[in-house]
């Protein structure tokens, strides 16, 4: 494999990345921004949508730094992993990412933003040929999505990243910077169908960071990661669930987020509307794992069937929630 | 001053008044250590103890290095990164060669044109099939790849064109401005329909071809009577499928070819069989053999993917003679995918069938095994999946029909375990179901039907040396197995699996067993006293280097230190058949002793000349040759060397290795056919997520009957490697072909090879049957031991959750779907409240452990006696005395060829057997 030469910017300042991604866009230039490169380089050695020019957010200093309500995101994954203040759900989440070594180059904002997978994409050009391409890259083509053919609208690449539902779980918000200035807003909507938008990110735009609410220590939760292998693998379904517990031991909050299922990472708020905030929450596992079951909506483009990945649905939300309940009961 | 002691001076280093090295023993050790009797056999005045006899070997044990832990002597190559692999070769002006590959699964290629191509900057040559069309294959009788696409291209990824430029980038450009023009044709994906006629064949075999179809080889065997098995009072009778794996290795195919000054041929090359190349380059560039020098570099793991001569390696030769500058070829990791050779996607249909005396009445195979593009090894494959599972157990008939197709997909080929893995998979599944419907322990049921020590199968192999049962009762208690069977909570199983393999070929390939030797080693020893042997035998990380070395150190007395080893190039190194079938131990090593012996006799009579002790009254020690009766009179080994080359130089000795005649007549009677078999019996305790199907396999107790564990260190690196591929196999691995045909996971993020997290405990438990023509009473090590980690996984998933499977790799989804069936058949909503399988003993059972008492007894006494009776398959049902069944039972039948009843209703890769060959063909000349 040999990576397509491209020109690498190295910044120093979040205001002359900004600068530089306004010049090269209005300078008619196709450019990526790059973190910590470990989504992005190996999908360009695929020649999957490669740029000319490169934006490299290593020397922003700005981006770095890790508290109990702030992330910045450069911070790589590891440093959340090893770290002492970072939420104990958060950290849970990027203990399953990838291994210990793409976590030592992989960052929050990476994994934010990470590109949506697909079988019919993630291959080599010859492969892409073989198969006359596909919607999200289709090399000049016009070719169809090859997961649900006839449509030529919608790209379902599924998005695998494990920060996201944690994150939505503590009710984080995302901040944005582009040169047209900051702006934020809650996690869940970030992210934006179908799996070539991804999110609401504009050209030149970046996350800087993410904020957590002062009171996120108060939330207990856990992660539930569905995969083949124990390392590597992306999730094939992911669900996060928290609840806020009060000072006085009640529930006051309950949330719940899934990764891998669809495009886009899901907060579902509407699932969790009828859930019983009394002492005895955690009795509804089973239906709210059935629940979620119906409302996911996997494709065939991942390593495990659709049909299973749904089922497992229920079982990974009736063990995030059966775990968070034994947290909240040990302290 | 006497004349003859007069200086001469300007003339002092005369010959023979000098020493070459300071006098002493040689080595890095000043001192010479004691003979350690510990490490001496029994049969030579020592204390080594031999459970299972003496050995034709004893005398030459000087006790310094066979059965000690051994580190590799390349090891530290390795660690430091100095191991120069495929892709580290580096040659003055080399440029970079790609090749170009189809994009189409199968079509007739037209036209290419390369007027793009030769206009980019930096591009150096060109070539395309027309450059090299001779045909070359592995295997002499099925020669049907070429360098490069002639007329048609088979699957996604085959070689159509190859270019060569200055550098990657430009190689890469000039590969994509290639214009091929395609006309497609229709391609096949699944084996079933590689049975049918087609318009358009993937290959055409002439007058030889099967029918129209896409058949490349089939099988017919039928040994025994078949009409016993209708006395069985219990059954297995199940369709197996089993998806293709590859080999995983870490270093991708790399090559690198040099035309010299002289304008002979040099291939750097990761290879297990150099010498098949050598042929094949022969063959290919139309060249004397003599003037090519294959150049083993060291082998980032092959595993039988490395084993056949390969488009790539005469591409690369065929660019560098055109563009006059050394070309490497490195694969991307899709390549090696798309080159394959991995083990056949395969579908089996098992049946085995038990009497009431809790006897295997039959075995009834029926393989269909999905060759993909080419033919590869697959001819021995399709015997293997039958003839191999004709042991350890004694059966009453065995009836096997095998099939292989070829499909537009990557070509499969050999892969550790070759052919004998899916299908001693559902054997030993089979016999774990059997077990449960008499009503007996699994491994009670095997103990009382194993073949004793020297034995003939039902198809007529040669059984020597034989340790299952051992193997057995190793596993049985330290797994702690009569504590946890059947006993566990659901969720939690515990399983057994068995497994047994060829160690060795019968029969070379190229040629007359009776003409050529198997294998030949030289040793050639000069004034420094180092011993440098020549061997062609390709270390390719199993270890192949030391153990040969560790046989001449072993007779020679020497420590590691003394020995080098040259088996890196065709040019310096004796012809050999490569690193496959696991015969380099038992094969090389048996040559390296025998050359050894040689030297050993020539060192003896040097210091009998010198000490004057008799020959017979002299050993051999730590670089020391001294009176057995009395130590203190012996000489150095450098002593008795420079003696012993007076007047000759250097000492050399060439060893060589063949087997003895052996096997029957019947068509495909060489095929398993090998001069020893090894044997191997695994414990595997599971965790199963019942509500996700995923499985932990938490411990493996595995124990493998190696007949001597020349190297105890690598021989528990091989059983303990082999349960990390086969566990692979039964839990997550598998080439996953899409619905368009596609190979979708041709990268190691998709192709799930298990990590450190899914690898469990393995407790490796070394048997040595000690066996009489193995080197020092070895056998191999490096394949079978792969082959029990499947059933034992699978058994321990039924005792775990009560759910037999018949589909591997036995992902979640998978296992969750027969989860899923299993609790729809119970009437179950949760699988929570699954059933866990138990245990009912019959009064069979009692029966089968004195039967397994006795057959201990009589194997005890098989393998002590020097001569013992023959043995054949059979004895067990009481058919025939001691002569070979064909003689002796009248019922019995050998069939290789399908009669009209059968043909009636075939089984699915028996129905090849409905065509015909074209030369049968009515019209036909």
């Amino acid at each position: 494999m040999k990576t397509p030469a491209f020109e690498v910017h190295m910044p120093k300042t979040l205001d002359h990345a900004l600068e530089i991604a306004k010049d090269l866009h209005e300078g008619g230039h196709d450019f990526d921004w790059i973190s910590g490169g470990t989504d992005l380089i190996p999908n360009y050695k695929w020649g999957i949508n490669p740029k000319s020019h490169v934006i490299s957010m290593s020397g922003v200093s700005e981006l770095e730094g890790i508290s109990t309500t702030r992330i910045g995101a450069m911070v790589r994954l590891q440093d959340i992993v090893e770290s002492s203040v970072a939420h104990p759900l958060i950290v849970e989440a990027a203990g399953t990412i990838a291994s210990v070594m793409i976590r030592r180059s992989g960052t929050l904002g990476g994994n934010l933003c990470l590109d949506t997978r697909c079988f019919w994409l993630n291959q080599s050009e010859t492969w892409r040929k073989s198969i006359d391409y596909c919607h999200k890259c289709d090399e000049g083509t016009g070719a169809d999505c090859r997961v649900i053919p006839n449509q030529n609208e919608l790209c379902v690449a599924t998005y695998q990243g494990d920060l996201a539902p944690a994150l939505m779980c503590l009710d984080a918000q995302i901040h944005l910077a582009s040169h047209r200035g900051t702006r934020s807003m809650p996690l869940e909507d970030f992210f934006q169908e179908d799996g070539i938008t991804r999110n609401v990110l504009e050209t030149g735009e970046i996350v800087t960071h993410i904020q957590l609410p002062e009171n996120s220590a108060d939330f207990i939760g856990s992660y539930q990661k569905l995969r083949l292998r124990e390392a590597w693998d992306f999730p094939e379904g992911g669900v996060a669930f928290s609840v806020g517990v009060s000072a006085d031991g009640s529930v006051s909050t309950i949330n719940m987020a899934s990764t891998g299922f669809e495009s886009i990472p899901r907060k579902h708020k509407e699932l969790i509307e009828s859930l019983d905030k009394g002492p005895n929450w955690a009795l509804e596992a089973e239906r709210l794992g059935a629940e979620l079951k119906r409302a996911v909506r996997p494709v065939l483009n991942t390593w495990f069937p659709p049909a299973y990945r749904k089922k497992m649905a229920s079982v990974l939300a009736r063990r995030a929630m059966e775990e968070t309940s034994k947290r909240v009961t040990s302290g | 001053m006497p004349e003859d002691k007069k200086e001469i001076v300007g003339y002092r280093q005369q010959p023979g008044k000098l020493d070459f090295t300071r006098p002493g023993s040689g080595g890095s050790s000043p001192k010479s250590e004691k003979r350690d009797l510990e490490m001496i056999p029994q049969s030579q005045g020592g204390k080594m103890g031999q459970p299972w006899g003496p050995h034709r070997h004893d005398n030459l044990v000087t006790g310094r290095i066979i059965g000690k832990r051994t580190p590799l002597i390349d090891s530290r190559w390795k660690v430091t990164g100095q191991a120069v692999y495929g892709d580290d070769v580096r040659l003055p002006g080399e440029i970079i060669g790609r090749l170009v590959r189809s994009d189409r699964h199968y079509a007739k290629v037209l036209s290419i044109d390369m007027t793009d191509v030769e206009s980019i900057p930096g591009v150096l040559a060109t070539a395309t099939g027309i450059d090299a069309p001779s045909a070359f294959g592995v295997l002499p009788v099925t020669k049907d790849e070429h360098a490069m696409a002639l007329e048609k291209v088979r699957h996604i990824g085959d070689i159509v064109a190859c270019v060569a430029a200055e550098d990657e980038e430009t190689a890469r450009l000039a590969a994509a401005a290639v214009r091929i023009e395609y006309q497609d044709l229709e391609p096949i994906f699944d084996m079933r329909d590689g049975l049918k006629d087609s318009p358009d064949p993937i290959h055409d075999r002439g007058r030889y071809h099967i029918g129209e179809s896409n058949v490349q080889k089939r099988v017919f065997q039928r040994f025994g009577r078949i009409s016993d098995i209708k006395n069985s009072i219990a059954s297995y009778d199940n369709e197996w499928t089993f998806k293709g794996v590859n080999h995983g290795f870490t270093e991708p195919h790399a090559v690198v070819a040099h035309w010299d000054p002289r304008g002979r041929l040099t291939l750097y090359t990761p290879q297990q069989v150099p010498h098949y190349v050598h042929r094949a380059l022969a063959d290919v560039l139309d060249i004397p053999m003599h003037q090519i020098n294959v150049h083993r570099t060291y082998v980032g793991g092959g595993f039988g993917g490395k084993s056949d001569p390969f488009p790539h390696e005469m591409c690369a030769a065929i660019l560098a003679r055109k563009s006059g500058r050394p070309v490497r070829i490195t694969f991307d990791r899709e390549e090696v995918f798309w080159t394959n050779r991995g083990r056949h996607p395969s579908r089996i249909s098992m049946a085995i069938h038990a009497d009431k005396e809790g006897r295997f009445s039959g075995i009834q195979t029926d393989a269909l095994i999905d060759g993909g593009g080419f033919a590869s090894f697959g001819h021995v494959t399709t015997y293997y999946n039958g003839v191999l599972h004709t042991a350890p157990y004694e059966i009453g008939a065995f009836h096997y029909t095998g099939a292989r197709v070829w499909t537009n997909k990557p070509a499969s080929g050999a892969m550790r375990g070759h052919g004998a893995v899916n299908s001693r998979c559902a054997v030993e599944v089979g016999i774990d179901h059997i077990s449960e419907e008499l009503g007996v322990d699994p491994i009670d049921l095997r103990l009382a039907n194993l073949l004793p020590p020297h034995s003939a199968t039902i198809t007529g192999f040669r059984v020597t040396s034989i340790g299952m049962r051992e193997c057995l009762e190793r596993v049985r208690k330290e797994s702690g197995w009569d504590k946890k069977f059947r006993r566990m909570p659901l969720g939690k199983g515990i399983g057994v699996g068995c497994g047994f393999f060829i160690s060795g070929s019968g029969l070379p390939i190229h040629w007359d067993p009776n003409k050529f030797p198997h294998a030949t080693v030289h040793l050639k020893i000069d004034m420094d006293g180092g011993v440098t042997i020549h061997t062609g035998a390709a270390d390719i990380g199993q270890g192949s280097d030391t153990v040969v070395g560790q046989a001449v150190a072993e007779v020679l007395g020497l420590p590691m230190d003394m020995i080098r080893i040259r088996s890196k190039e065709s040019d310096t190194s004796p012809v050999d058949l490569g690193s496959y079938s696991s015969r380099v131990t038992f094969m090389n090593a048996n040559a390296a002793v025998s050359a050894a012996m040689e030297i050993r006799s020539e060192l003896i009579e040097a210091a009998s000349l010198i000490t004057g002790v008799e020959t017979s009254g002299l050993v051999l020690g730590d670089r020391r040759i001294f009176n057995k009766k009395d130590p203190a009179v012996g000489v150095s080994y450098l002593q008795a060397l420079h003696k012993a080359q007076e007047d000759k130089g250097a000492l050399v000795a060439s060893g060589s290795y063949r087997t003895p005649p052996m096997g029957k007549m019947h068509k495909g009677a060489a095929a398993g056919l090998a001069p020893a078999y090894s044997f191997s019996a695994y414990v595997a305790e599971v965790d199963v997520d019942i509500e996700t199907g995923r499985i932990k396999v938490e411990k493996v107790w595995a124990a493998h009957d190696c007949g001597k564990a020349l190297n105890p260190l690598s021989v528990e690196g091989q059983i303990i490697g082999s349960c990390h591929m086969g566990l692979g196999q039964v839990i997550s691995e598998e080439m996953q072909y899409g619905r368009t045909g596609n190979l979708l996971n041709p990268d190691l993020l998709g192709y799930k090879i298990p990590t450190v997290h899914e690898m469990p405990e393995v407790v490796p438990i070394i048997v040595e049957s000690n066996d009489p023509e193995g080197p020092f009473g070895a056998k191999e090590a490096g394949e079978g031991p792969l082959l029990p980690i499947l059933p034992a996984v699978c058994n321990a998933v039924y005792d775990a959750i009560g759910v037999r499977n018949n589909e591997l790799p036995l992902t979640p989804d998978r296992l969750y779907r027969s989860i899923e069936k299993a609790c729809r058949q119970r009437g179950i909503k949760d699988p929570r409240d699954l059933p866990n399988p138990s245990l009912e003993l019959t009064s069979l059972s009692d029966k089968l452990i004195r039967r397994a008492k006795d057959h201990a007894k009589r194997d005890r006494e098989r393998r002590l006696d020097p001569n013992p009776d023959a043995y054949y398959n059979g004895q067990l049902f009481n058919r025939h005395a001691t002569g070979p069944p064909e003689e002796n039972d009248p019922n019995w039948t050998v069939q290789v060829l399908p009669d009209q009843e059968y043909l009636e209703n075939p089984k699915l890769a028996g129905s090849a057997w409905l065509h015909k060959e074209r030369r049968h063909m009515e019209g036909a000349e």
